[in-house]
């Protein structure tokens, strides 16, 4: 018997009381949390509607970055191989993942909005090379982040931006 | 001579007062109030200034208009008010650059001069951060090559004219004119033909925004995304200062670092566009080593040093070195030490072998442009052999002084080959009347400069005697061309290692070792013949070729970019040459330093630190011991029939050149030069197809009829000029 036998049974009654109720925490990743609207996550480059790059590969975005961990090498439009609108393009295009602090400053220096900061922050990889994220992957559309697990499961309080507005 | 009285005056410049000398430009002399005038056109090396681009006004006490400070000199009691002072100047400035931007594109992200920009950072600093222009801009086609090395965009163009005015007023090349009038003049090339000269690529630099870029340089690299390593051009005898720019460990462009007294911030399209062939397709990655008849294999360092030292100890003695004149001070002292000191060899083919006796009157490159009266000696055209003297001499001209150029195709016509006659004649005061003329005007100036472009073994000396006759003092110099970069360096290092002096590679006995340093010497035909008496033959070089059917084991070599050392140019000045990218194998001085371990020489693998600084001090004049006594000259020319062929070595030539492409149509077409009375007596005219040879045996190049031409003479390029003797036959085909 414990010593104080009282204060004892009164921790036991709250455990007893929490095991009927709804969890507050979340299963990850059965369950992913909505981020907010401006969170900074995985970048994207973006196209224009008729389906060419929006990035000309002038390596402003390079300049900007405080990690330095963007790498630009431009190459020449021709009729033959046009990517972008204007007379260059970006060859290589290559964020490493590891190095990156999702500033920001990137998408603030971009002249023509071709590179954005998405929603997604799961970016482990086994392999550092594997940090490199390449032009295709960085064109890609985004996988989807959708709850996978019912919401109604957990006590999730509401996001403030979502009660507020 | 003293120098002329300079009169000061004072000038006010935003409140500060400052002393210069009557007439300098007001840019200068605000700078030395500490104000900076912003400026498009102003260019002082570009001759008189402009005023095209109106950026630099500024209100002046007493006139009622702003003024373009860049046309204005200083003059006392001048009250100058920028626009860090004056408001109306500052609106002036504002409404300048906006006029200027109207229609300029608004592509920066697109252009290679974003960044590094001036336009950029002017409008930044002084201009409207807002456009009203909301009307269609103007367009042209672009970007239009107008060369394959050069890319003209005019759009951007904002019609300062720098660019033709360098075409005219400082190569004097007047190939890149403006056409047309107001807004839609235009740069442009006669009749879209390329810009084809030797110092085109310098008007890429000179202008302000990125309407004239290299096209080499397109869309490689961004200012923050390179470096920019200090280093000298390996090229030819000037050693012109330049900045490597490299960007991710390869070099992307080469621009021009101002030595005023050197190069005077020019520099040539060969120095400027030949670095492409560090990334040439034959270019030799490890050594080599001959496996019995069949060829070559590749094998590891150790190997081939193994290999060298076991082929150079089985000489015993008799081994000469093949130098090719590109080499380091450091390489050529190591090369020399293993033959002389480790070997006991002491055969040397020196590119150069210049007199020491020519530093009695040595001077840096800028005098020739004070001088009074310029004399150039030789065969040779001086811009094929040292492109920037040339352009001194150019600029001694329009500075009013008289150039004398004695040759066959010189103002004074002598016969090929005679350089040394004459110098002997100019300097007794003998020979035909304008000569002798000549000698006079050349004794009676107080500042003259000498060059001599010619290929005779013993120039130096006849040189420095014609100097030493002439009394040439302080403020004149004498310039001898050297045939190879460093072949001054080269032949001092050889002869620092030991004694005796070269030798004659004409024998017939057999030889125990040879080794070809460099792909110049291995394309030298009297190196190849040599090769065929020697038992084992060392060869470095950086690219395959004829060397390796007769060398035993060639090691990789590197350019003038990829090492470090000391070079010594044309003037007799050491300056430093800097790794700007690393090899993609050992270089030549480690692989020497471990030779020289097998061999017992010490060797140090590496240039010492710091020989020389930045801007290389030109050494002072050495003494003259004794003056040097004429030589007997013996003229080379004989008679033959036909006409007699000058073979010259072009600029753009040499392994490093053949292997650009955008420099091929630089390289001289097939074509023979002949005097106009020849070509009248044979009736041909320029661009017709000619049969050049002897007894029927010819070959078709297109004549070009040149005027100042001595008759009995026709000029042709080293590299057409294969299999023609002394004399030719030319005919109409």
């Amino acid at each position: 018997m414990s010593p104080q036998p009282l204060p004892s049974l009164k921790g036991f009654a709250v455990t007893l009381r929490q095991i009927f109720r709804k969890p507050i925490t979340q299963e990850y990743p059965e369950y992913k949390r909505p981020v907010y609207p401006r969170f900074r996550g995985r970048h994207r480059l973006n196209l224009h509607d008729n389906g060419l790059e929006k990035c000309v590969g002038c390596s402003l975005c390079a300049a900007a970055c405080p990690a330095d961990c963007i790498r630009v090498v431009p190459a020449e439009n021709t009729p033959q191989n046009r990517v972008s609108p204007g007379e260059r393009y970006a060859r290589i295009y290559e964020i490493n993942m590891s190095r990156c602090i999702f500033c920001g400053y990137c998408e603030l220096a971009c002249p023509f909005d071709a590179i954005t900061l998405g929603n997604e922050y799961e970016l482990s990889e086994y392999h550092r090379d594997d940090q490199i994220y390449t032009k295709e992957m960085l064109l890609a559309p985004p996988i989807k982040q959708v709850p996978v697990a019912d919401r109604e499961r957990y006590d999730t309080p509401e996001p403030v931006w979502k009660t507020e507005s | 001579m003293s120098a002329p009285a300079v009169e000061l005056v004072t000038v006010n410049v935003d409140g500060r007062e400052v002393q210069v000398p009557k007439g300098t430009g007001m840019i200068e002399t605000a700078l030395a109030a500490g104000v900076e005038i912003p400026v498009f056109c102003y260019e002082p090396r570009l001759g008189p200034p402009v005023g095209a681009c109106r950026m630099c006004l500024c209100e002046v006490e007493g006139m009622p208009k702003l003024q373009a400070a860049c046309t204005l000199t200083a003059q006392d009691g001048m009250e100058l008010r920028s626009a860090q002072t004056s408001a109306k100047a500052a609106e002036g400035q504002n409404a300048v650059l906006e006029f200027i931007l109207l229609n300029h594109p608004l592509d920066c992200p697109d252009c290679d001069k974003g960044g590094e920009c001036p336009l950029q950072d002017l409008t930044f600093r002084w201009g409207p951060s807002n456009t009203r222009m909301h009307f269609p801009k103007r367009t042209f086609e672009k970007p239009i090559p107008i060369s394959p090395t050069i890319s003209l965009d005019r759009e951007r163009c904002i019609l300062c004219y720098r660019c033709t005015r360098f075409s005219e007023g400082v190569s004097e090349d007047l190939q890149l004119v403006a056409a047309h009038r107001g807004a839609q003049s235009i740069i442009t090339t006669f009749e879209e033909e390329p810009y084809r000269a030797h110092f085109s690529g310098n008007v890429t630099e000179l202008c302000p925004v990125g309407a004239l870029l290299p096209s080499t340089y397109r869309f490689r690299a961004r200012p923050w995304e390179i470096d920019n390593t200090p280093t000298v051009c390996g090229l030819c005898p000037v050693g012109c200062n330049t900045w490597a720019t490299t960007r991710e460990g390869k070099v992307q462009r080469i621009l021009s670092r101002n030595h005023p007294e050197v190069d005077d911030g020019w520099l040539c399209d060969k120095g400027r566009f030949t670095f492409d062939h560090l990334r040439a397709e034959d270019r030799l990655r490890e050594p080599l080593v001959r496996v019995r008849r069949r060829g070559f294999e590749a094998v590891g360092y150790d190997d081939a040093v193994r290999e060298v030292a076991r082929g150079l100890r089985e000489a015993g003695g008799s081994v000469a070195i093949a130098f090719s004149g590109g080499e380091t001070v450091e390489q050529a002292s190591a090369l020399a030490r293993l033959v002389r000191q480790g070997l006991g060899g002491d055969a040397a083919i020196l590119p150069d072998d210049l007199d020491p006796a020519v530093d009695a009157f040595r001077a840096p490159l800028s005098a020739i442009r004070d001088a009074e009266i310029c004399l150039v000696l030789g065969d040779e055209p001086v811009m094929e052999r040292a492109p920037i003297v040339d352009l001194w001499l150019r600029a001694a001209r329009r500075a009013g002084a008289e150039v004398v150029t004695v040759g066959p195709a010189g103002s004074v016509s002598t016969p090929p080959g005679s350089a040394a006659a004459t110098s002997a004649e100019l300097a007794g005061g003998g020979g035909s009347d304008e000569l002798r003329d000549a000698g006079r005007r050349l004794r009676e100036a107080s500042r003259v400069a000498i060059v001599w472009s010619g290929d005779d073994h013993d120039s130096g000396r006849r040189a420095a005697t014609l100097a030493a006759s002439l009394g040439l003092g302080d403020g004149s110099g004498l310039y001898v061309l050297p045939r190879s970069p460093n072949g001054r360096g080269v032949a001092q290092a050889w002869y620092e290692a030991g004694e005796g002096r070269g030798f004659d590679p004409s024998g017939e006995e057999e030889l125990g070792a040879l080794i070809v340093s460099g792909d110049e010497a291995a394309y030298d035909p009297r190196v190849a013949q040599l090769a065929e008496r020697a038992r084992f033959v060392f060869a470095t070089s950086m690219f395959t070729g004829d060397h390796t059917l007769w060398a035993h084991v060639v090691a990789p070599g590197t350019s003038y970019l990829e090492r470090d050392g000391t070079v010594v140019n044309l003037e007799g000045r050491a300056q430093r040459q800097r790794r700007v990218v690393d090899p993609p194998h050992l270089d030549e001085l480690e692989l020497l330093a471990r030779v020289g371990t097998e061999l017992g020489v010490p060797i140090a693998p590496w240039a010492a630190e710091a020989t020389v600084d930045d801007h290389a001090e030109l050494a002072p004049r050495a003494q003259l011991e004794a003056p040097p006594e004429f030589a007997p000259a013996a003229s080379t020319n004989g008679a033959g029939p036909g006409l007699e062929l000058v073979v010259y070595r072009p600029l753009f030539s040499g392994p490093g050149v053949e292997r650009v492409e955008s420099l091929a149509f630089q390289r001289p077409a097939p074509e023979i030069e002949l005097a106009h009375a020849d070509a009248q007596a044979r009736g041909i005219a320029t661009g017709d197809t000619v049969t050049v040879g002897l007894n029927g045996s010819g070959r078709a190049l297109r004549a070009a009829v040149r005027r100042k031409l001595r008759p009995g003479v026709a000029r042709i390029a080293a590299e057409h000029a294969d299999g023609l003797g002394s004399h030719v036959e030319v005919t109409k085909a």
